[in-house]
């Protein structure tokens, strides 16, 4: 028989599958209804799981919230951009790329993982530099390295088309390789949590100065997870270009650092069940008010929502989650193999 | 109707239980001590009664009035002063601004000026040093300051909680002439924390014990010094009879 | 000799706007220990409140059209109950949560009254034209000033010490210094929690429309997004000035105004444009080298 300690070992290594296992059937469900625009929304929404997992790789493991992984984002988005687009367009678009980057014509799963690679490098940079603050001022630090993102991205006219949008990406992503990338995230994520360095990171975040006490070097744990966070964060972004087809330095600010945040702090930032939850939800809240946005007919009268009210509603949604359930939907939990159907998890807390 | 009633109060800490079920009464202008080992719960009930700290269980009455669930701001409106441990000055402000936090909830405001003064007479060193930071005094002038602080709130039931922590014994001594002067002065109700039952025994009043977060001992404080109960509320009644 | 007088306004002005942008934020700070991300929308609210609601691209106006006398106490008014309204809905129900769960919620707050703005007003940028007369340059010490220019630092200056003095000599402010030192200790001694705080974003939300009136006069522009760009230098400012530190955050709001001048006048012109990712890359190396502040004693405990 199993000790109790490995039984939990095992449980937690299945919350990956069980959430892995959730997002196949939603991507399986809405490619059965064959319609259009849902598989687009599916797409998107599992593409934003890779973000918000990315993020909370660092953000959940490490309790400093980032608000510069736009620019991670940002970072990858580009880099795809640079690797994949045709060389005619970028001698015409984008005239100051180096010359083996100009002819580099790369196929997209290389170029999505040298995107990722990219973006983790420079969290490796910038993490070496910010993780060395803590707490506010981190997160201020994080702030201004997506401000120092965005001006440069905003302004390199010949490298990044500056603010006038980069086009004419090829559009391979659909739900399917969107999930591919989730399934992948999740598992790394999970494997990070639970390895030796998550764990330690963890009880960073639980009492800084007990951790450091004994002995955990918080900053080199702290860095090797925004590392992998960066990695996926980047990843995302190239899978966000090859799913519109437009890059602009502006997708990646503050709209969807707002938008990743509130689907992390949502969910939950105590576990990873709780990002993937976090943005399921709200994906789906933000689909059902565009469609309200567009106008809907409810018998005989029509609902309109003014535009500009699907993002109210959900700064709504997250303010009342933080006043009435601080910890998210979720509360730190996981959702797990044998108790998923029942209560979701009482005690077996994997993350908390 | 005694000034102070605690009636069945518990106080916990997530799962974990500070104070269980505990009762006592004080009368007016009498002087109590609460002792017991630390973890015993003495800071918890300051903080109970003192609205810093939820209550699980239980009703606190000063004068009648239900101080249970009121905030900390509205039970020092009622006339409750604490005098906290560690002392907790405001050291960026000065010793006189240190002195009027206090008086915004007086109906006398005029009366203040005199009350000040009044200090200064009490705790001369502080009329010396009243434009001085707060945070420059040595630790016995902070523990002063912070009686006369509390006392700028003009109380009726006054709480000191550890007054001799971390001060020379000839300060304390000091520190508690002062409390017993005041209290005849202004017929105060004063309830202390206090460690060390000699101390108390010689201060003079009436002594509470608590272990592990109940009273276990309840009389004058001379007699505390001559008993067993001191040590039983420290070691338990089973280890004594184990040494024994 | 006049260019260096000319950057020398051009950097106080700037400063000066920084540092009350920068204050309104330090003052709720150091009360409640709430970032407030909010600040900036509040400033963007006020512009707005300037003119009357349309999508037009021409703005027309509607406060802005009051006499100054009027108009500049009933904009500190719309602003503090900006704040105050604010902290009523949202803060005032997480007066438990963590740091980091009140700083999320503002930023969530900042993005309600953001697109709020958006939906009322449209997302161009309007030209808008207050008081423009104070545009005009005249001359001082042989350069061409505005006299705007002067007019913000003199009004900075003014706010300070107003600020200052309220801070010092009343009630309410004495009781806004202990309480933030020790908010618990504060309460127990009688001081009301609510009245403190309420003060604090009453006067946060007046310093945001100071700041709004000055920035509309200056750009003569009211865009959705100013918030935004001015929330960040000005937490850039109290970061740097120590979290809290009231003057902290006028020193700092001041030198990144000069930084930033400096920065725009002796850039290699080809860089210029990426002017803002050498001033936050002064911030991080700031902040790495005094974490507490640049302000602040390197003995004093850090806050957070």
């Amino acid at each position: 028989m199993m000790g109790k300690h490995a039984q939990n070992k095992a449980l937690a290594y299945s919350t990956p599958l069980v959430l892995i296992a959730i997002l196949a059937l939603f991507a399986g469900l809405v490619t059965l209804t064959g319609d259009k625009a849902l598989a687009r929304m599916a797409a998107e929404t599992l593409i934003r799981v890779v973000l918000v997992v990315g993020l909370w790789i660092f953000v959940g493991n490490s309790g400093i919230v980032s608000f510069g992984h736009a620019g991670y984002m940002a970072i990858g988005a580009y880099c795809s951009a640079w690797l994949t687009l045709k060389p005619q367009m970028k001698s015409l678009f984008l005239p100051d790329l180096p010359p083996w980057l100009a002819q580099a014509e790369w196929p997209v799963l290389p170029a999505a993982i040298a995107s990722g690679l990219l973006a983790a490098l420079i969290a490796l940079i910038s993490g070496a530099a910010i993780l060395r603050l803590s707490g506010i001022a981190a997160s201020i630090a994080t702030f201004a390295f997506l401000a120092i993102v965005n001006t440069v991205y905003s302004n390199w006219e010949g490298v990044t088309g500056a603010t006038s949008s980069v086009v004419g990406l090829a559009r391979y992503v659909d739900q399917w390789v969107a999930l591919g990338w989730a399934a992948a995230a999740i598992l790394a994520a999970n494997l990070y949590a639970n390895s030796a360095s998550g764990l330690a990171l963890r009880a960073t975040r639980e009492d800084e100065v007990a951790a450091s006490a004994s002995g955990i070097n918080m900053y080199r744990h702290r860095l090797l997870s925004l590392v992998i966070s960066g990695f996926f964060t980047g990843v995302s972004g190239a899978l966000l270009g090859h799913s519109i087809g437009v890059l602009n330095p502006d997708s990646f600010y503050l709209g969807i650092t707002f938008i990743s945040l509130a689907m992390l702090v949502v969910g939950g930032i105590g576990s990873l069940s709780g990002a993937v939850v976090g943005v399921l939800g709200l994906s789906l809240l933000i689909e059902t008010l565009v469609r309200l946005e567009h106008g809907v007919s409810i018998g005989a009268t029509s609902v309109t929502l003014p535009s500009g009210a699907q993002e109210i509603l959900i700064g709504i949604v997250m303010i009342l989650v933080l006043i009435l359930r601080p910890s998210g939907l979720m509360a730190g939990k996981d959702l797990q193999l044998p108790r998923l159907g029942k209560t979701l998890q009482q005690k077996q807390t994997t993350t908390n | 109707m005694s000034k102070l009633g605690v009636f069945d109060v518990s106080v916990r800490y997530g799962k974990v239980p500070a104070l269980t079920d505990v009762t006592l009464h004080l009368e007016e202008g009498e002087r109590v001590f609460i002792s017991g080992p630390n973890g015993a719960g003495k800071s918890s009930l300051l903080g109970a009664i003192s609205g810093a700290v939820a209550t699980s269980h239980g009703r606190i009455e000063m004068d009648g009035d239900l101080l249970t669930g009121r905030s900390p701001e509205a039970i020092a409106r009622l006339g409750l002063s604490m005098v906290p441990e560690g002392r907790e000055i405001f050291g960026s402000l000065s010793v006189d601004e240190n002195l009027r936090v206090g008086t915004g909830l007086r109906r006398d405001r005029n009366a203040v000026e005199g009350d000040i003064a009044e200090i200064y007479d009490a705790f001369p060193i502080l009329g010396e040093r009243r434009n001085a930071s707060a945070g420059a005094l040595s630790g016995g002038q902070q523990q002063m300051l912070a009686i006369g602080r509390a006392l700028m709130t003009n109380p009726k039931l006054m709480m000191v909680d550890e007054p001799s922590l971390g001060l020379a014994p000839k300060i304390v001594d000091q520190v508690y002439d002062t409390l017993v002067q005041l209290q005849e002065d202004r017929g105060l109700t004063l309830l202390i924390v206090e460690q060390s039952s000699t101390r108390a025994a010689r201060v003079g009043g009436r002594m509470i014990l608590l272990r592990s977060g109940s009273v276990v001992g309840d009389g004058n404080a001379a007699d505390f010094a001559e008993t067993d109960l001191l040590s039983e509320a420290y070691f338990g009644k089973s280890n004594q009879e184990v040494a024994q | 000799m006049s260019s260096a007088v000319q950057l020398f306004f051009d950097a106080a002005s700037l400063g000066g706007i920084y540092a009350m942008a920068a204050l309104g934020i330090a003052l709720i700070f150091g009360v409640m220990n709430l970032v407030n991300f909010a600040h900036g929308e509040y400033i963007a609210f006020c512009v707005f409140a300037l003119i009357v609601p349309s999508t037009e691209a021409v703005a027309v106006m509607f406060l802005g059209k009051a006499p100054a006398i009027l108009l500049i106490p009933i904009l500190l008014a719309i602003g503090g109950a900006a704040a105050v309204a604010s902290e009523y809905v949202v803060f005032r129900h997480m007066r438990k949560a963590t740091p980091v769960a009140m700083m999320i919620s503002s930023f969530a707050l900042g993005f309600i009254i953001q697109n709020a703005l958006l939906a009322v007003y449209g997302g161009r940028p309007k030209a808008i034209s207050l008081w423009p007369d104070l545009n005009t340059p005249i001359a001082l010490a042989g350069a061409q000033l505005p006299l705007l220019q002067l007019i913000v630092i003199l009004t900075t200056l003014v706010v300070v010490c107003a600020l200052a003095l309220l801070l010092k000599k009343t009630r309410l402010g004495l009781e806004m210094r202990a309480a933030a030192e020790n908010f618990t200790m504060a309460r127990l001694l009688g001081v009301r929690a609510n009245v403190v705080i309420t003060g604090a974003f009453a006067l946060s939300g007046a310093l945001a429309a100071a700041v709004a009136l000055i920035m509309a006069t200056q750009t003569g522009v009211a865009d959705v997004r100013m918030g935004g760009q001015i929330m960040l230098v000005a937490f850039i400012a109290t970061v740097i000035g120590g979290l809290g530190s009231l003057p902290g955050a006028v020193a700092a709001g001041f030198l990144i105004g000069a930084a930033s001048i400096l920065l725009q006048g002796f850039l290699p012109l080809e860089v210029r444009p990426f002017r803002d990712a050498f001033l936050y890359t002064l911030v991080i190396i700031c902040l790495l080298a005094r974490p507490q502040g640049l302000f602040v004693p390197s003995s004093a405990k850090p806050r957070i």
